[in-house]
Order: structure tokens, then sequence, then C-alpha cells
């Protein structure tokens, strides 16, 4: 495949950026070309070397071709996508229209305290699904979007770990 | 009487911030070790280590009034010095203190109860001719006589934990069908953080600005403040940010508002380090919130514009020893801001970001102080809260500490967990922050990201994200099979498997 | 020879002819549907110029057509051959949903029988790129007659060579059993399906509308029914995971699996595994994280990931050598034992042993889940399935526990007596007949229910038992544990022992074959 593809696309939400192949170890801005170096210490960590500055990064999850990437602390969702892959994602979000549910993940591990909805309940985005108590406080999650519940799989006592699945919700427009 | 030895009932990095003011002080300091973090820093720095690891009790040491009590005692401790937190608000513990013939550093047991009730602390400042916000007289009983008051008061309101503090189980209401329902989550966090589920309603002033009064006081009565400090970058009643002085005071308020915290305190007959709360609304006018019975998280951009040691006066109270200065002799010079520096994701909203910490670096230098209880392999553990570091920037004037600031953020190096960084990168670039004009509202209605946005960041990112992908699956160079090996058989092994089949 | 002659110019038109078949509109087609044409899909999957077409210019069979039309183009709808993989021999085929929608005709399961036939001789393993509209109902049973070819010598080779499904597009009714019957299934989300019966039958017979998406897409039989492996976004990405997966299977089973030089380093004195098992026994942690602090790294490749989650299976490298790994997963259900991760469990020993792949079991359970539904689905009947796998599978075989270890499903984990080479613990190890508050229920019943503070007797009663029975130090002195290891140690001590059972051999009973419960 290495020899077959020519360009690679690094995708995030509406944000895409093009790499050409084989893959040079600098970016351009503008006219100029900076070399990124990716280097490792004892005192740093991983760390990426570029237009002569250290940006500490690391690979918080890599999947299949999904990339999380958390540089100078900010954390980055990408998908890889070949020139077709990309074509086909138009093709099917037009056939099958946008994301249609929502996950609610358990940010981290901790205890459910309340649940303030139940299946069917419409809700809009910010307002609050349910309390988690975790790291000594009681963290309330909120709706990321505008849906109705679909599925609860949490309730009042039970412990979560990091990613479970709590809730799901169908988003409406 | 004079302190020879400190039972630090606390962890983290205020226990390493006692530790450092003992240690100057000639006093001696013990600390505990518990299972949830037996490789902390704190213990490394302290005099004498109690091991608390093999005691299973369902209540973690540092909520347990006797098990402490106990350890002061077996520890040969003199004094306590409760750090912030449960049992530096608990008049229980204090009494307890007082009992077993031990200094407890901080207030006494009544002051404690008074200001901590907060419905009893309203009536005392009512009594005492301190602004106030309009607000139900005293706990309520019910949903039905929540939205009964509340209708009096007139929305939006808030409600509050009559034994609270630091924003848990307060709630702001803006319409009355949300208040059954807001009611019960306030009395239920309230229970559940303070073991006690009363809670009280007042007038909500929106977009006000949050400043407080550090307030110092002796045993024979002398109050004196130090300043205020402005936190109003907070997030959902946690602060993230603080600074000393506030933009919004001039001379003439500082001494009106400073003498108004001081009134408070004396009206309890306070004792030891404290801090009033006010709320300040846009029109200049100010109303007394609360007042803390303790050393606050944010007491350094204080030492920094005074040059006092907190920790050092408070000891010094707890001897008996009368405050050293008067009003008068209280100078501000300059300008302090902290950042706290949090295990936290503030792309998802600021949640908890627990992990080992696996690489720090915290700048240094003449105008940078950094209050921290971790160290490279420290781990952020899920039942602690979730401070990493403050990172503490003074200057000579707020356009100085500024400057400072950005600098000195953007030389933290933390690797392990998600962190505030971004957030405060974000903060030092906005220029509603940088002109002084945000409120505590701030965070919630005006940003739209909490994170810095760096175009050229992303791209790079993406970079990274695609040479990950590259190495991974095209670049089949990296994989390195080796189909020659796995011919190699023993004969033994080989001849069975072919007779088999 | 005379270019010029008219047998060579035929030769040379023929050639034309194959290549002018596939016409833009068909690709465009094809394309418009977001999926790639099968020779795009082949020409991603093999090694660049290594691909050897067979049967390029048969026609369909059009004798005794009696119904409908059957156009006539080259190949009959499927493409195959041979090529290599990484420098590896394999034989593929992938249908051609561009002619007559990938039908299968008799010439097309010819083709396709052909292929399976040389796979088998040459010990190599088949790929079947698979995008068909089913059956080619205009030759009738002659088509269904070519399944059953083809169904057999999956049959036969089964166990032998490994046979790999990869569904880019439809596969329905009889032909779904082709990949059923099969050692792994691939499937591209969003453009593939699987069903027996379809939407439109679904309908008529008990007028349920269900779209094609939710009865038998990817994500359905990834979490639902298990018959996928493993599904992927796009194509591109199936194909990358497949043949990332093959680095990991021997090309038969007389071979053993290739290796592949650690590129990362896990060290062999890893501390972090002294952090992940929590002190807490009713905490949950993730133990992909121990599993990935003990493998080569990066090496941790998962099967079934979706699919009854409560038990972890797939491939990894240790020392650059293929082991297969079994895990109790304490972040789901606790890691409890039920009807679908006993099955899951079951098969994947068995590929393991039969295509010479060692087994690692994490094993951290707290039994097998309880309920009247498990209980009349039959989890006697599929917990059997476990055990019988795991006794049966001959390949050296390692067992770590890593906590908990109670009652019956202490027995299925590779325990001891049921044929585990190695059976190590971790110091946190509980291992007994049931957990304490169960057995202290039971044993003091009487003592408890007379007890002036019964929650603390039992308190004391639980104590007592976690350090007279449920602790590994007893197992390990009867024997049952041949080593309580330090966990920071794990991946030295497996290699060692790894290294040790390379030539393991065990004599079975000659028979025709077990009789597994099924």
């Amino acid at each position: 495949m290495a020899t077959q593809q020519k360009k690679l696309y690094a995708l995030m939400g509406k944000k895409k950026y093009g790499f050409s192949l084989p893959l040079t170890e600098t970016i351009r801005i503008g006219k100029r070309k900076y070399k990124i170096l990716i280097k490792e210490d004892e005192k740093h960590g991983t760390y990426v070397l570029w237009k002569n500055r250290r940006y500490p990064v690391e690979i918080l999850q890599s999947r299949q071709n999904k990339f999380e990437i958390l540089l100078n602390y900010v954390s980055y969702s990408f998908t890889i996508e070949t020139p077709f892959s990309l074509k086909r994602k138009q093709y099917l979000s037009k056939e099958m229209g946008q994301v249609e549910e929502e996950k609610i993940l358990a940010p981290m591990p901790g205890k459910i305290i309340e649940v303030l909805v139940r299946e069917g309940t419409e809700i809009n985005r910010g307002e609050p699904l349910l309390i988690l108590e975790a790291m000594k406080m009681q963290n309330e999650i909120n709706c990321p979007v505008n849906g109705i519940v679909t599925a609860v799989n949490v309730k009042p006592e039970v412990n979560v770990v990091k990613d479970d699945v709590m809730l799901e919700i169908r988003i409406s427009q | 009487m004079k302190i020879n030895n400190i039972l630090i009932a606390n962890r983290g990095e205020i226990a390493v911030r006692i530790i450092s003011t003992a240690r100057r002080m000639g006093i001696k300091t013990s600390v505990i070790k518990t299972s949830a973090e037996p490789a902390a820093m704190y213990l490394s720095l302290a005099d004498n280590v109690y091991d608390n690891t093999e005691n299973v009790s369902e209540i973690p040491v540092f909520l347990d009034i006797e098990r402490i009590i106990k350890i002061a005692l077996d520890t040969g401790a003199d004094a306590i010095h409760p750090g912030y937190g449960f049992l530096a608000e608990n008049p229980y513990f204090a009494q307890k203190c007082v009992d077993n013939k031990i200094a407890f550093i901080g207030p006494s047991p009544d002051s404690i109860y008074k200001m901590g009730n907060k419905t009893l602390a309203r009536k005392i400042a009512l009594a005492n001719n301190i602004p106030m916000t309009i607000g139900s007289d005293g706990k309520i009983p019910s949903e039905n006589e929540a939205v009964r008051i509340a209708r009096r008061i007139g929305y939006p309101v808030i409600i509050k934990a009559a034994s609270g503090g630091g924003g848990r189980g307060m709630r702001i209401v803006s319409k009355e069908e949300d208040m059954p329902n807001m009611f019960r989550l306030a009395s239920n966090e309230a229970e559940k953080a303070f073991s006690d589920p009363s809670v009280f309603i007042e007038k909500y002033i929106e977009n006000p600005k949050h400043i407080e009064f550090q307030i110092l006081g002796d045993t024979k009565g002398n109050i004196i403040h130090l300043g205020e400090r402005e936190c109003s970058v907070q997030r959902k009643h946690q602060k993230l940010l603080e600074e000393a002085p506030s933009i919004a005071l001039d001379d003439q308020l500082r001494k009106e508002m400073g003498q108004m915290a001081v009134r408070i305190a004396s009206a309890v007959g306070y004792y030891s380090a404290g801090t009033v709360e006010f709320l300040f609304d846009s029109e200049g006018a100010y109303y007394f919130m609360e007042m803390n019975t303790r050393i606050q998280v944010e007491h350094p951009v204080t030492e920094l514009i005074t040059g006092i040691d907190m920790i050092e006066e408070q000891i010094r109270i707890a001897e008996g020893k009368e405050l050293r200065y008067s009003q008068k002799d209280i100078k501000f010079n300059g300008w302090a801001i902290e950042c706290r520096i949090n295990a936290e994701d503030v792309q998802s909203g600021f949640s908890p970001s627990p992990g080992k910490i696996e690489q720090i670096i915290m700048p240094s230098g003449d105008n940078i102080r950094v209050d921290s209880g971790v160290q490279a392999g420290s781990v952020i553990a899920a039942n602690f809260d979730s401070m990493i570091a403050k990172l503490i920037v003074y200057g000579k004037d707020r356009k100085d500490a500024l400057a400072n600031c950005k600098q000195a953020l953007d030389k933290v190096w933390i690797k392990g967990t998600k962190t505030t960084l971004p957030f405060f990168r974000m903060l030092i670039r906005n220029p509603r922050f940088l002109d002084g004009s945000i409120t505590t509202s701030f965070i919630e209605n005006e940003l739209t990201s909490y994170h810095v946005n760096s175009e050229y960041e992303e791209m790079l990112a993406a970079w990274l994200a695609t040479w990950l992908f590259v190495e991974e699956n095209l670049d089949e160079s990296n994989l390195k099979i080796n189909f020659e090996e796995a011919k190699n058989i023993s004969p033994w092994l080989l001849n069975k498997r072919i007779s088999r089949h | 020879m005379d270019i010029d002659g008219k047998y060579y110019k035929a030769y040379k038109k023929r050639l034309k002819m194959l290549e002018q078949q596939q016409s833009k509109e068909k690709v465009k087609k094809q394309h418009d549907k977001g999926k790639l044409t099968a020779r795009e899909r082949l020409d991603l999957l093999l090694d660049e110029g290594s691909f050897e077409e067979v049967d390029a210019f048969v026609v369909p069979d059009t004798l005794g057509i009696e119904f409908g039309k059957v156009e006539k183009y080259f190949g009959d709808g499927v493409i195959a051959g041979h090529g290599k993989i990484n420098g590896r021999l394999v034989f593929t085929y992938a249908q051609d949903f561009t002619i007559m929608g990938g039908s299968l005709g008799i010439v097309h399961a010819n083709k396709i029988a052909k292929i399976q036939e040389m796979a088998l001789k040459m010990g190599a393993p088949i790929i079947a790129l698979i995008d068909s509209g089913g059956a080619r109902i205009q030759e009738g049973i002659a088509s269904l007659s070519g399944y059953a070819t083809i169904f057999n010598n999956i049959i036969r080779s089964s166990g032998i060579i490994p046979q790999i499904a990869v569904i880019m597009g439809p596969a329905a009714g009889g032909a779904v059993y082709s990949p059923a019957l099969m050692d792994f299934v691939f499937m591209t989300s969003y453009t593939s399906y699987m069903f027996v019966t379809g939407p439109n039958v679904v309908k008529e017979v008990l007028n349920e509308d269900v779209s094609f998406e939710e009865l038998g897409g990817a994500e359905v039989h990834a979490k639902k029914s298990g018959v996928a492996h493993f599904i992927y976004d796009d194509e591109e990405n199936t194909i990358l995971g497949l043949k990332k997966f093959l680095s990991y299977i021997p090309s038969n089973n007389v071979e053993n699996p290739p290796t592949v030089e650690e590129t990362g380093k896990t060290p062999d004195i890893n501390n972090k595994l002294l952090d992940i098992v929590p002190d807490d026994p009713n905490k949950a942690y993730d133990v992909k994280e121990v599993i990935n602090n003990i493998v080569d790294k990066g090496s941790f490749f998962e099967i079934s990931e979706l699919y009854a989650q409560s038990l972890v299976t797939g491939f990894a490298r240790l020392d650059g050598r293929t082991i297969g790994i079994i895990a109790n997963q304490p972040k789901v259900l606790a890691g409890v034992l039920d009807i679908n991760s006993s099955v899951k469990g079951a098969r994947f020993i068995r590929f393991c042993d039969a295509f010479n792949i060692p087994l690692l079991t994490f094993e951290d359970v707290p039994g097998f889940l309880p309920g009247i539904d498990q209980e009349h689905s039959g989890i006697i009947r599929h917990g059997a399935k476990l055990l019988y796998a795991y006794s049966e599978a001959s390949v050296p075989k390692i067992t770590i526990i890593l906590r908990k270890s109670y009652g019956g499903a202490y027995i299925v984990m590779n325990s001891k007596n049921l044929g585990g080479d190695f059976n190590f613990a971790w110091p946190t190890a509980e291992i007994a007949v049931m957990g304490p508050e169960g057995a202290v229920a039971i044993l003091y019943r009487k003592e408890l229910a007379e007890a002036e503070d019964p929650d603390k007797l039992k308190a004391e009663l639980v104590k007592k038992y976690r350090e007279r029975i449920a602790n590994p130090f007893v197992a390990n002195e009867k024997g049952f544990i041949d080593e309580v290891i330090d966990p920071s140690q794990t991946r030295k001590k497996l290699k060692t022992a790894f290294k040790a059972l390379t030539n393991k051999w065990v004599e079975i009973p000659s028979r025709k074959h077990g009789n597994i419960p099924l």
C-alpha cells in the first residue's frame, strides 16, 4: 500500500490536513519548511522539536486509523484518510445523515450518585444528565447534544470505570 | 506556650508548605502515610512519618477525627495543623484538640462553628451591619418552602449548603420549574460533602466579582487584614486563578471592605488566619458571602505582596503570641497571580484526569514561586483532589505580573496526565481577562472554548497522527516479519506434528 | 515466435477485452457506493506485482438456462489466484460485484473450489474477499451445488490452513455459511451485510421493519452476534488490519507462526505492573493494561473486541513469537464468564491449538454469571465448551492468576489439573471455592445469626478466610500454583517459561474426533 497511496489526510471534525507520501519530516509554513524531530529523554519523556521549541507529546489513543494526541497539553483526535476513504466518508454521511447517536462515556472512574434522566427524556445541550462522584467531587455530566435518551445503562451507587457507556442519546436536529 | 512538634493532618502541597515554614522555625513535623499514596512527596520532607497504611477503616484517615487525635498523641505532637479541608473547618475536631491539650493551629471551635454555619453567620453579619444579599432566614425544610422563598426573593437565586464551602452543594436557579430538582440536588450534595443536608437560599448576584479579604487575628483581640484577593476566575465555584490585589478596588474601597472584614471577624472573637469573602457587583456594591476559618489554597498571593508568611503567623498565634503587625504596618507591594495547575481535562469540561506524573519540570526564578506536593513518579489518585502544583508569579504591577505569568506558563513541563495548562495559556491571552473586567460567570458564559487554539500546533498534531499511521501501517520496513525462523522446528516436534496429521 | 501471428493477436485481443470489461461506468457505480472494485482490493491486499491470476477467461455456463438471462463476461464475477503478502504465499479470491452483482454460478463456484484445493495442497492461507448478491437464480440448483462444494472444501481445510473471509459487500442466504465456516471474519462498516434472511423476508414473515444495517451490518455482527471478529471503518483499513493480523499466524498447521522483531521495548522488569490491580477486590481495572505492559510493545491484537467483552481474546508477541491471550476483563461485568464469553474463548483456544500458537491466560474471574436467563439458555453446555477447549489444547499453556479465581471458573480457566503447563499467581491472587463473603455466610450461618454484632463477626471471619484459604500461598503449598511471582517480573518469567515449553508434545489417544459439547 505504501507505494500505492500518494496522499493521506488527517481529519478532525471539519478540519482537514493533507500530506503527500512518502511523508517528509517537515511542515511547510508559507515558504519555509520546518524540520520535525521526535525525541525522547529521561527528563522530558517523549517530545517534538519544531521551530526551535520543545513540545510535550503523548499518544493517548491509537486505534486503527484513529489517533488521539496530546500536544502541548491540548488533545487532538484525528482519523487518517486516503483520498478514497475521504470520498467514501462524504458519500456515507450523505447517505446515512449525520452521526445519529451520542454515547455518554464515563470521563473518569467513579460512582454514580444520581441519574437525572430516564429512557425517553428529551434533553437539550448543556442540561445535566447525571452526577458522577470522583476525586471527592460530584461532577455533573452535561448533555453535549440535543436529543432523546435511548438507553440508561447506570443507576445510583453503581461504580463506573473510564469510558463506560453510561447513557445513549439519539441526536435530534 | 512554645510549639515543638506539629502533626500535619493533611497531604499534598499544603503539607509540604507547612513543613517548609515549620522547619525554618525549628519546629519538628509529623505527617501521616496512607495506603492511597505511600510514596507521596510530603512524606520525604517531614521529620517523622506515622505509618497508617495498615489501618483498615471505612473512613479515610484525614476525615477521621478520633484517629487523628490518637496519632497526635502517639507521635507526641503538641500541635496539629489541619491545612485546608475537612478537619480545618470542623469545630468538633478543634474542640477535641483542646480537650487533649494539643494546640489547634487555627481559630477557636466557637468561631469555626459560628462562621461554618452559614445561616448563623448571616445572622451575625446582619447584626453587625455588614452588607448582605437578601435571603432565607434559616434552613429550608422542604421543596415547597424553597419555591415559596425564592418567589419572595425573586429569581435568580442561589441554593447553598448550610455547613458548606468551596462550591459544593451550591446551585443557581433561574426559573421556578427548576427549583424542586435543584433543591434536591443541592441538598443531596450537601449531605454527601458535609453530612448535613440543610441548605439556604440567597438572591443570586449576576456577574459579580469574587473578592476576599485575608485577615489575621491573635488571641489578645487584635485583628488586622492583609488586603484582598480577587478570585473571579472560577468555574462552578472552583477557583482556578487568583490574584492580589484586585484591579477593582481603590484604596478607599480597600480600606472600607477591609474594615468590614475585620468587623465580622471581631464579632466572633476570631483569631488565626481567616478569609472573608465578598461578592462585588458591577455597580461597585459589595455583599458579605461567607467567612472561611482556615488557611486558603490561594494564600501565597497575599504572602507575595505583603511579605508575611501566613503559616508562621498561624503558628505564632497558636502559641499565644501577640500579632507582630498593626494595620498600618501592612504595606502592599506589586502584584501576584496564582494559577492552579490541576490534573483536569479542560476539553471535556474540566473533568478530573487522574494518572501518574511521568515528568514534571516547573519554572523557577526571582518572580516565581511554586507550591507543589508532587514530583516525577507521583500518582494523582482519583480519591484525592486533582492539584498538581500552584504556579505563583510576581510582578511590579499587574501588567508585569501577567507578562511573567505568560512566560512561566510556557516553561511548565508536565507529562502523564491532562492538565489545566491549556486553559491558562488561553486565559493569559484573553483581552477580557487582561483588562481585568471579568466576573465569576466569565468561564461559563463567555468562553466558547476552554483551551488555547494554536493553528500551528494543530497542524503539527495532524502531522504526528499521519506519521504514526504511516509508521504503523504503511512502512513495511518497520514490520520485520521473519518466515524463515518459523520453519526452524525441532525434529522431535516436527516429526510428531507431521505423523499426527 | 511470430508476434504478428493470428494466435498472438487473438491473445492480445482477449487481454484487451478483459481489461475493457470493467467499464468506467461500472467502476464509478461501485465507487459511488463507497466500495472499491475487486481488482483495487487485490492491489491493496497483495505485495506489488505479486498477483498471479487463474481462470481469468472462464465464461459462465449458459447451457440449460431456462429462465432469465446470463451475461457472458470473462471470469464469471470472481477474480482468483495467488500472490504474496509481506513476502508470504497466499491464495485468494475476490468476488466482483460489477459483474452480475458478483452472483455465484457454477463456473464461479468451480473457480473458487480450484483455488481452495490449491491452497490446501500448498499449505498456504486462503483469503476470500466477499461482495456478492448470492446464488445466481438463473442457474438454479447448479448454483446451490456450487455453494456446497465450496463449503465442503472449507471444512476439509479447516484446522490445516488458515481461512479468512473479508466481507466487503452483501453476503446473504446460504452464502453466509462460507465465512461462518472459516476461521476469522473481517467486515467493513456501513457497506457490508450478512444475513440468512434479508429485511424483505423479515417484513413478509414477521411484519417487522428492519434495515440492512440493523439486521446484519458490521456493527451488529461485531457486538451482538459475534459473527464478525474484526470491523473497520473503510476498506483500506480493513485490508491493513487483515495484513497485520496475518503476521501473527502460520501458513499451516505444521509450521510455526512467523516471528516479528520487536520494534519498541517492553521492559522485562516492569514496575508499572505493580500499580494496575487495585488492592480493593471490588474495584475494576482494565486487564488490557496488564497485557500491554507484558507483551512486546504494541503487539497486542484483539479479536472480537466488541463481543462478550468480559473475556478478552487476542494475539500478541512475546520476544517476537506469537502467543494467544485469553483474559478475564474485570472492567466489564467484573470479568464474569457467561455463555457468549465461554463460546468466544473456546473458539479462540481451538484456533490457537490447531495452528501451534501457545496460550497465555490472565485470570481474574468471580465465577459464572448466575441467573435464569443464563441457566435456561444453557450456560452448562456452553461453559463446557471452554472447559473442553482448554483441556483439549496441546499447545503450551500458561496461566497467571491476577486476582480472583473462584469455584468452577477457577477450574475452567486452565487450572493445573486441567493441563496447565505453568500456573503462576500474583501475590494479589484469591483462590478458593467461593468468595469470602459467600463462604463465611454458609460456614458460619448459625454463629452469625446468634452473634451480638454480626457485622463485626463477619468482618473477622472474612479476614480469617482470606488469611487461611483465599490466597495464593495455600494453593502454592499444595502445588496447584507452581510459583507465586512478583508482578513486575511477569514478562521475564513468561519468556523463560514459554521457551522451556517450545517443544511440548502431548500424545493424544487415537480417535476419529472428540465430541465437543456443541
